[in-house]
């Protein structure tokens, strides 16, 4: 199944149809959306840095703590049941 | 005046929809010869990050990439007034130009597989077992019988490296048919077999999606996270600092923090 959040697409496996399981995996697979975008607006792209550039030093202890939280597609399965349903 | 970079596009020309960033504020392009900077006006840098501030940057970021090649932006770079930021486009041109055009009419697409490590280990252990069975007597000492756990760990954990290895060498080659760069990073954590960026050709990406499926076929004991199109977030690589620039104190707090995400964007096969 494919769900569009803010444009993009995270495809998930093994999809089995129901309202409620519908819903679960729409707010997971935002979650999981929202940590892939995390992961690459906070810790990749362009990085410009010098006396010109005003930037918050708590940025990088902002990303640690959502790190923390969010720390990997693995702990949100563990935590919250897999987006994917997929027999292992 | 400060002034929030959202990216890099390959155009000195204003966006033709209106494009609004944080706080609101209208998104407008700064030329700098044939290329320009993505900025809005803003009045103080973020104070709270929060995960709407993060899809606001992101959201622009999008819209960019509708209409042009874009080098996003590391989110809340601000940048102290127009002349500072010409200064920076001046000192970093060569280097937006080249990357520009090597992800020009490309999207990065990202992959993770995850696998049931504990699962591998059970299976390599049965077929260690089942070996030894036929060749070892069972250790006689303490000691002997320590060098054999010891040795039995050793020879698990190694055949589980090397299912990874194989595994990721198999799926890696059906995706770089369609891809034109790609880092791949193996066993981030046990149970996330790979984690992997392809920047793709947008002709071919269909064809990557395509061997996506295939893969989720041929392998439905795995799950899989397919992400994209982005832009190129993890394949713009700037090969010179500026003369201008130095580090700010604080990058060296991000690198320790972030040790585990060093391998990030290693191609380690």
């Amino acid at each position: 199944m494919i769900v569009p959040v803010h444009g993009r697409h995270i495809t998930s496996v093994g999809f089995q149809a129901g309202k409620d399981k519908m819903n679960a995996v729409v707010v997971k697979s935002k979650e999981v959306t929202l940590l892939e975008i995390l992961d690459r607006v906070l810790d990749k792209g362009v990085v410009i840095s010098g006396d010109m550039v005003i930037s918050v030093a708590d940025v990088d202890l902002i990303y640690l703590g959502l790190k923390v939280l969010l720390s990997s597609v693995e702990t949100i399965e563990k935590l919250k049941g897999s987006p994917f349903t997929s027999p292992m | 005046m400060k002034l929030y970079l959202y990216g890099i596009i390959d155009s000195s020309n204003q966006t033709e929809e209106s494009i609004y960033g944080l706080e609101g504020s209208g998104v407008y392009n700064i030329p700098y010869c044939d290329i320009g900077a993505v900025v809005s006006e803003i009045s103080q840098p973020i104070q709270e990050v929060t995960a709407g501030s993060v899809l606001e940057h992101e959201t622009v970021v999008e819209k960019l990439m509708a209409n042009f090649t874009v080098l996003p932006v590391r989110f809340q770079t601000i940048i102290d007034g127009r002349d500072n930021l010409l200064s920076i486009m001046q000192s970093y041109y060569r280097d937006f130009k080249d990357n520009l055009e090597r992800v020009s009419n490309k999207f990065e697409f990202g992959i993770k597989v995850i696998w049931s490590a504990d699962k591998m280990k059970e299976n390599i252990i049965k077929a260690l077992n089942k070996e030894q069975q036929k060749k070892l007597e069972p250790a006689s000492s303490s000691g002997k019988k320590f060098m054999k756990e010891k040795f039995e760990k050793y020879k698990i954990d190694k055949e589980f490296e090397a299912k990874a290895d194989k595994l990721i060498k198999v799926m890696d080659i059906f995706f770089s048919k369609f891809a034109a760069e790609k880092k791949l990073t193996k066993l981030k954590t046990e149970n996330l077999l790979l984690d992997a960026v392809y920047l793709v050709e947008k002709p071919q990406e269909s064809n990557f999606r395509e061997v996506f499926e295939h893969i989720k076929s041929a392998r439905s004991d795995f799950k899989y996270l397919f992400s994209g199109p982005w832009p190129a977030y993890n394949f713009v690589v700037l090969s010179k600092k500026s003369s201008l620039l130095r580090e700010p104190e604080q990058t060296n707090l991000f690198d320790k923090v972030t040790q585990s995400q060093t391998l990030v964007g290693v191609d380690i096969i």
